[in-house]
């Protein structure tokens, strides 16, 4: 995530929006739009992340008992493969992360990318959360700028309204 | 006078501005061994479900070696305490980055003012 972070620290204090001028009302929504890039960004590698999950979900099922002893082909290096037979259909090994590797058995590896599946999709609903809640937080501040700033035209109008009268009742 | 006070405060700029650098490497440092701590919760759970007699690889350069069950809990184990610790360093680092960024940003404040009154009053 950015550097400043998404979720109320106990520190921070409630900002009523409309003491704020307007410099600072600009940089307090350039701040949440840079938070709302950041969501974006994460919840595209959360999509492919879920997209690869399902996809080894998927190629798991491709394994069964029938294919044992079928011919496959092995990757070697990016362009090399060689063929091989598969001497195991009971059994996967699957990366678990941080270097470790699990041997399951195909059961056991179905519902590991299932679980797998079910925890990014609970991330990206937790991020889309946020996201709402920033936009709404954004668009707040958009709104009081406009009417800072019509006030600010209004008020420089009546100024020189003013001044001209002045001038007139002068000469 | 003026003069001197200018000086000061582009000194004060700059250090702050050094403390600002620190405090976003800190701040990236905390999320990356937040991420850290995070794939490894998820391994100790995987490792946990699997049964006595499965098999666990640790993949070393190129090569997958096989590991023991419970030595494998217990390293994961361990470097999630070593993670924690670094997180908590981190966090005590990053406040006192955080008092150091506002005493300097009133110290800027209270030179800003002194300037500007020195120069109202010439």
């Amino acid at each position: 995530m950015a550097t400043i972070s998404s979720a109320p620290a106990p520190g921070m204090q409630q900002i009523d929006l409309s003491k704020l001028n307007l410099p600072q009302l600009a940089q307090l929504k350039q701040q949440l739009d840079q938070e709302l890039n950041v969501f974006q960004d994460s919840l595209q590698t959360l999509k492919m992340a879920q997209g690869k999950f399902v996809e080894s979900g998927e190629s798991v099922d491709k394994i069964t008992p029938e294919t044992k002893g079928k011919t496959i082909l092995v990757p070697l290096t990016e362009s090399m493969y060689v063929p091989g037979t598969i001497a195991d259909a009971e059994n996967v090994i699957i990366d678990i992360g941080t270097g470790y590797y699990a041997q399951k058995d195909i059961d056991g590896a179905r519902d590991y990318f299932k679980r797998k599946v079910q925890f990014v999709t609970e991330q990206m609903e937790k991020i889309q959360m946020m996201g709402i809640e920033k936009s709404k937080a954004r668009e707040a501040i958009c709104m009081i700028m406009e009417m800072k700033i019509q006030a600010q035209a209004q008020a420089q109008a009546q100024a020189q309204g003013q001044s001209q009268s002045q001038k007139a009742t002068r000469s | 006078m003026a003069e001197e006070i200018q000086r000061k405060l582009q000194k004060e700029l700059e250090v702050l501005s050094g403390v600002q650098k620190e405090y976003h490497k800190a701040m990236a440092q905390k999320q990356q061994l937040d991420s850290q701590l995070n794939e490894n919760k998820a391994v100790k759970e995987e490792l946990m479900l699997l049964k006595k007699d499965a098999e666990v690889f640790k993949l070393i350069g190129p090569v997958l070696v096989k590991q023991d069950l419970e030595d494998a809990r217990q390293n994961v184990a361990k470097r999630m305490e070593y993670i924690n610790k670094e997180i908590k360093r981190t966090d005590t680092h990053i406040s006192g980055l955080e008092n150091k960024q506002e005493s300097l940003q009133e110290n800027l404040n209270k030179l800003k003012n002194d300037l500007g009154k020195l120069k109202i009053k010439a």
